[in-house]
């Protein structure tokens, strides 16, 4: 087989060898030949757009946050460039994060748990950023943003952080922004928000998100696979700026409110308490207050979970908006239903004259008038004026518990009112429908009575009677009312202006409301409410003492202090026949242990401040009980 | 046939009276593939060079040195060429021992990425004998083989061609470089073939080696040829780990679409989307830039190389040729199909070059040498002598 010719061994070539070499080159080849069409040419349009996905990417372009101004221009919100300190969990490598995240608490001041709950909690993807730190300061930031390789993970970003002008003093209105959540991320993410948005979480920042924050822009940008920016591309829509809000509310009115009620609570330890001031001709809320409160900034600085758990033990509930978002026993105040029901459904006129005595008797069971010795017999401007129950409980027994309801209803209790703020509550009226609904019983005649006086299962809240008032006042239009005057657009002009919306036209004889306005004037000319008729304006209103809770030893319940009261359109020389008051003031204490009417005091220093009157009519408040005055 | 014929020596005759017949001889068709085939590994370290924002022929691109390499590269090819290939034989041990040498000298003093010793630096050059020692290994294997031709049917035979193989296998894997390990397999597996070995004892030693694959797995691979291996029989849930250059690799391939985006329009490296865009991912992006119709030019060309290749093989009257060419036919063939396959995700990472096309010298010059010595053996198959 072999021949040797000059060294060489002829070779044993065997044909079937090369062919199957040869074979297996060609399936070989063949195979990558068909992945490669497989990849490219069949599936070639879903991986040319994974490439161009995988280098450019849109980014939205923040657009700046509306600005709120109070009625007069007053600016009360502003946007402040900060420093926020965020991470990128999919960069930072497990094995560092524990150094990296006490690096992080040492330089920002944030505590670590917190920095791992943000980035424990986030609510996109690891590839999103997440904010672990608001606010830092300058200095900070630069070491932040220059230690690169010894924080992997970690970014600083500039951002408009909102500062509010008079902090806690419109926190319950204005709200704040603060980080989306998850939840609200799932919703919005279609509208443009991105997992480490800031939006508006509660108040007006909320209610009027929309409009505040504009419409975010769009750029494309070539990215590394890391995710950085190389470049900008293109910018594919310019960022819209937020429309700004002009409010109802008067700062300097807010404030007057704000203190007349700080000094009623300072005076007997009053844990809470609510002032609200509108203009009954088109429900536009001049002053609304609810203490305690809490200072908005801290939420727009990025509130630490102490300072916020602190918030939320409080017993008193800060973060809540006790004119709109609670509700109590509404107490005396609520006779203006009552008389109003009666006279309108004809069960008494103005005159009737109704015996009023110390307690009334159904079955075995005594209702007791606040004075029990009674009025002796009482027409509405003596029962309202002197806030008499048995006078009011004789009514109300005419009228039928559903008739109540009926006229409760008109003046807008029992629904919310709607206005321009998030989580407002809707209050009772009690019906015998609604008590089989929800007790699964027939109201019985005692809880008529109650509910008569504004006891029992009544309950509202201080937005809703102050409304009611409102719609006494102007002659029987109830408002929607509202904190938002005119909407402004990004060059200045008005895109809006808020209507006033009428809910309801009270389905009431205007002779009806003129009696009960004078009836609410005797309130005051009769003296129930001591020297507030020494004042040089005209006020007329009622008081309200509402019990809740349990008995003390003595037998008596804690109860709330209120006083609704409006002044005539000419408040000095007007007249109450005619309908034209321009501002209704409600004031509420919780559990105010007062001997006279904590309400009232506060109204008479919030008029005395608002109309500005040099003479202090103040009464100091003393501890004592209602069953001294209602 | 067995005539044993005695021949006067040769070699001193070849300039003096057969230089026509020499370049008859000379398989040009086979210079002409290669000689493409590099040009398109030049086309795609100058792609790469411009989409780093370098000018093509600034110093220390990958453009200027590839072009640096390409002209050792041709110095090796027609110094090759004119040795007389025949020496090789006599050479064969001493051959054996440089490829070991080299390969020690690699583990004492290479560096590499990770604790890997792989290539030898000197000054700003840096060399990667392994490749070397790939086209070392063919010429000691066609000498061996090539002696024993009718010999083959024994044991024996294949026994010691794999006995000869095993101590470059095991310093190339204590590099570690699996690739190249494999390589040697492959192409030990392709000579046995060619030789005419016996198959029942190719088939046993075939069920010999898979049998080994557990073994191999606990106590040979390191932990990230695990991973790499992982992440090929699982890439999705890792697309940022280990399976991240896989998955990359088929995006940008995917997006080339017929004729591809053109070149200089690909990735850029520094984005960092497809990793070692320029040695072995180099295929993804030639098909992401030069499209399906390119990558098919690019298949024709190795084709055609591989043909010239065996058929030179076929030719030869030389046993040693016949082994030669079947050597590097088959290193060829593997290293295409396994970079190839890893770029388009049918096979596991290993850093295994694309001949002629990654950029790399050692590689590029072993190639040559090795096509140098194909052209030397056939121009030393005078028919004349006949």
């Amino acid at each position: 087989m072999n021949s040797y010719v000059d060294g060489r061994v002829e070779p044993s070539r065997r044909l079937s060898r090369f062919l199957v070499f040869a074979l297996a080159a060609i399936i070989g080849i063949s195979g990558l030949t068909a992945r490669l069409f497989y990849l490219q040419i069949a599936n070639g349009t879903e991986f040319s757009a994974l490439s161009a996905q995988n280098r450019t990417v849109l980014q939205s372009i923040a657009s700046s946050r509306g600005l709120i101004y109070d009625r007069n221009g007053r600016l009360l919100v502003t946007n402040v460039p900060t420093y926020t300190v965020k991470v990128r969990p999919s960069d930072l490598p497990n094995s560092r994060r524990e150094e990296v995240v006490q690096r992080l608490a040492a330089l920002t001041g944030v505590n670590s748990a917190d920095i791992n709950t943000a980035i424990d909690g986030n609510p996109g993807s690891s590839f999103d950023l997440v904010r672990v730190a608001d606010d830092v300061d300058k200095a900070t930031a630069l070491l932040i943003a220059e230690a690169g390789a010894d924080l992997p993970g970690v970014e600083v970003v500039v951002e408009a952080r909102r500062h509010y002008t008079d902090g806690a003093l419109m926190s319950q209105l204005l709200g704040y922004t603060g980080p989306i959540s998850a939840e609200q991320l799932a919703v919005l993410k279609t509208s443009g928000y991105l997992p480490d948005d800031l939006l508006g979480k509660t108040g007006l920042e909320a209610s009027y998100e929309k409009q505040l924050r504009g419409t975010y822009g769009s750029e494309s940008v070539e990215r590394d696979a890391q995710g950085r920016k190389i470049q900008v591309l293109q910018t594919v829509s310019e960022a819209k700026a937020g429309d700004s809000l002009t409010l109802t509310i008067d700062t300097q009115a807010q404030k007057d409110a704000e203190k007349a009620l700080r000094w009623a609570m300072a005076q007997v330890g009053i844990k809470r308490g609510t002032v609200i001031a509108m203009n009954p001709q088109n429900g536009e809320i001049l002053a609304m207050v609810s203490l305690p409160t809490y200072d908005n900034n801290q939420f727009a600085r990025g509130i630490t979970n102490k300072e916020y758990q602190k918030l939320l033990n409080n017993p008193d509930k800060p973060l809540i908006n006790h004119a709109t978002q609670a509700w109590y026993p509404p107490g005396s105040t609520y006779k203006l239903v009552t008389g109003t029901g009666a006279i309108a459904d004809g069960k008494v006129t103005a005159n009737t004259q109704v015996a009023t005595k110390g307690f009334l008797t159904l079955g075995t069971t005594r209702f007791y008038d606040w004075n029990h010795r009674g009025f002796g017999p009482c027409d509405i401007y003596c029962g309202f004026g002197h806030s008499s129950d048995t006078y009011f409980f004789t009514l109300a027994g005419k009228l039928g518990i559903d008739r109540l309801a009926y006229w409760a209803e008109q003046y807008g209790f029992g629904s919310p009112t709607g206005i321009d703020l998030p989580g407002e509550v809707a209050g009772i009226v009690p019906s015998n429908q609604w008590k089989q609904d929800t007790l699964g019983a027939a109201i019985f005649p005692g809880e008529t009575y109650q509910a008569g006086i504004g006891q029992g299962y009544d309950v509202v809240t201080p937005l809703q009677l102050i409304n009611a008032y409102a719609a006494l006042a102007n002659g029987g239009t109830l408002y929607q009312p509202h904190l938002v005057k005119d909407i402004i657009g990004p060059d200045g002009q008005i895109v809006e202006t808020i209507k006033p919306t009428v809910l309801r036209k009270l389905d009431v004889k205007a002779s009806v409301l003129k009696t009960m306005r004078n009836a609410a004037r005797a309130v005051v000319t009769l003296r129930h409410t001591y020297n507030l008729v020494d004042l040089p304006i005209k006020i007329a209103g009622k008081s309200g003492t509402a019990e809740f809770g349990l008995k003390d030893r003595q037998g008596r319940l804690p109860f709330h202090s209120w006083f609704v009261g409006f002044t005539p359109g000419d408040p000095y020389h007007g007249s109450f026949d005619k309908t034209d008051s321009k501002l209704v003031v409600l004031a509420f204490a919780y559990d105010s242990r007062t001997k006279s009417n904590a309400g009232t005091e506060i109204v008479k220093y919030f008029m005395q401040l608002y109309y500005g009157i040099k003479k202090d009519y103040r009464n100091q408040l003393t501890i004592g009980n209602h069953y001294q005055s209602n | 046939m067995g005539v044993i014929r005695a021949e006067p020596a040769r070699m001193t005759d070849w300039a003096a009276k057969s230089v026509g017949l020499a370049w008859r001889a000379f398989d040009w068709q086979l210079l002409t593939y290669a000689a493409l085939l590099g040009a398109i590994g030049l086309a795609m370290a100058y792609t790469n060079s411009v989409e780093d924002g370098k000018l093509p022929l600034e110093a220390g691109t990958t453009f200027t040195r590839g072009l640096m390499w390409a002209v050792i590269a041709v110095v090796a090819y027609v110094l090759a060429t004119a040795f007389d290939y025949r020496w090789l034989k006599t050479l064969a041990w001493p051959i054996y021992a440089l490829q070991l040498g080299l390969l020690v000298l690699t583990l004492g003093i290479g560096d590499g990425v990770g604790g890997a010793a792989r290539w030898i630096s000197v000054g700003p050059f840096t060399f990667q004998f392994s490749e070397l020692a790939k086209v070392l290994m063919i010429v000691v294997l066609a000498n061996y083989l090539g002696a024993r031709q009718g010999r083959l049917d024994s044991i024996g035979s294949i026994l010691g061609a794999c006995v000869l193989i095993v101590p470059p296998l095991v310093l190339v894997m204590l590099q570690p470089d699996l690739g190249t390990s494999l390589v040697f397999g492959g192409i030990l597996v392709g000579m046995l073939w060619m030789s005419g070995a016996s198959l029942k004892w190719l088939l046993a030693l075939g069920a010999l080696v898979i049998a080994m694959i557990p073994l191999a797995w606990t106590y040979v691979l390191r932990d990230y040829q695990k991973a790499r291996l992982d992440s090929f029989l699982n890439p999705a849930p890792d697309v940022q780990g280990a399976g991240y250059q896989l998955f990359q690799a088929q995006i940008s391939v995917g997006s080339g679409g017929w004729l591809g985006k053109g070149l200089t329009n690909g990735t850029p490296a520094q984005s960092g989307f497809l990793p070692v865009q320029t040695t072995d991912f180099v295929f993804a992006k030639l098909a992401e830039e030069l499209g399906f119709l390119g990558a098919m030019v690019t298949f024709l060309l190795f084709v055609l190389l591989l043909w010239r290749i065996l058929a030179d093989g076929w030719r030869s009257r030389d046993a040693f040729g016949t082994m030669f060419a079947a050597g590097v036919a088959s290193m060829i063939l593997f290293q295409l199909v396994v970079n190839v396959g890893m770029v388009l995700g049918v096979m596991p990472i290993t850093g295994i070059p694309l001949p002629f096309v990654t950029h790399g010298g050692a590689s590029l010059v072993s190639l040559a040498i090795a096509l140098g010595i194909m052209q030397s053996i056939n121009i030393r198959q005078s028919k004349a002598e006949w």
